[in-house]
């Protein structure tokens, strides 16, 4: 059983790239906090058992599927808008969730360009290109290449094969090349 | 540069990137963390279990459960399985012992009644065929 020293290391050491994760794929800061925040309770609650080698995985499956879920909620709430705002006549009030995300993205890219240093630039200017890159490459990239995980492991965690991983990581690889180039960055 | 050449470069800039996160997101990380640290299963222990008939090794004490060779678990699983076997083949033993009684009780009574020493009344009445055992010193 991980004690709660060790449990507090773990998630010490898995936090901000975990943030990170989450900030790819909703590209929004509060939401990607939530996630992070709800698989940490998830794995101190239900999971905190088992011994401390385990929680890295554990805690990896654990955010995917809170990412995966943030999506499936997002797509039933979006579902009930459209139809209720269908029965609404005055469509000038609404919000837009597609312009707020919009904005805010490119206040976050807009930040980080203008303000940083010019290493800050360009991690600034990866993570953008990371964060364009199709869900499926993205997730396949940063699973093997930053959670370390193995062709094996990746493929149980996305549910594809492992043939699939290493096109999703090579298509990812090759189109964050051409991208970076295009912007003048060769790594 | 091939794929992991890459790969371990773009890794490096994004760990760079975690190192350069805004003060209101590593705060709002640190809490998290504690609130998921408070619901830590504190003292939780996962129950050890010993079968109740657990063949006793002579050097006793709980510590000693998962610490024995294969073979003393194999002794101690034989130790169980044997006295449950034994029961077994005790308890059909004796149903089997009072299945016999019972039709040898039976045959008897059907006898007297065939051979015309005894009226068919002789089954409702159960003394009489306790007599007729006793008389054939079954």
């Amino acid at each position: 059983m991980a004690t709660r020293e060790e449990l507090g290391e773990f998630l010490a050491s898995a936090e901000r790239r975990a943030y990170k994760q989450a900030l790819f794929a909703l590209r929004d800061e509060d939401n990607a906090l939530d996630v992070v925040q709800d698989a940490m309770l998830k794995l101190a609650e239900h999971y905190s058992d088992r011994p401390a080698q385990e929680l890295a995985p554990l805690f990896t499956r654990i955010l995917q599927n809170s990412i995966h879920d943030f999506f499936r909620r997002q797509k039933v709430r979006s579902t009930w808008v459209t139809l209720l705002s269908a029965f609404s006549g005055n469509q000038d009030s609404e919000e837009d969730p597609l312009e707020t995300l919009e904005a805010a993205e490119g206040t976050q890219a807009a930040e980080s360009a203008a303000d940083q240093a010019e290493r800050s630039q360009i991690v600034a200017i990866i993570e953008e290109e990371i964060a364009n890159l199709p869900a499926r490459q993205r997730q396949a990239f940063l699973l093997r290449y930053w959670e370390d995980l193995d062709v094996a492991e990746t493929a149980a965690e996305m549910g594809c094969s492992e043939g699939s991983v290493k096109t999703h990581c090579s298509r990812a690889t090759h189109a964050l090349a051409q991208a970076l180039l295009a912007r003048g960055i060769t790594l | 540069m091939n794929e992991v050449e890459f790969a371990y470069r773009v890794r490096q800039a994004l760990n760079e990137g975690t190192d350069q996160l805004p003060y209101r997101v590593l705060l709002r990380l640190e809490q998290a963390r504690r609130t998921a640290l408070a619901r830590h299963k504190v003292g939780l222990e996962r129950p050890l279990w010993i079968p109740a008939l657990r063949f006793s090794t002579g050097w006793g004490g709980l510590a000693a459960v998962d610490q024995t060779a294969p073979a003393w678990r194999w002794i101690r699983r034989l130790g169980l399985v044997v006295p449950i076997v034994t029961l077994a083949v005790g308890f059909v033993g004796i149903y089997r012992w009072h299945e016999d009684q019972a039709v040898a009780e039976h045959a008897n009574m059907d006898l007297a009644v065939l051979l015309d020493d005894t009226p068919i009344d002789t089954y409702a009445d159960k003394g009489f065929g306790v007599m007729i055992r006793d008389e054939q010193g079954i």
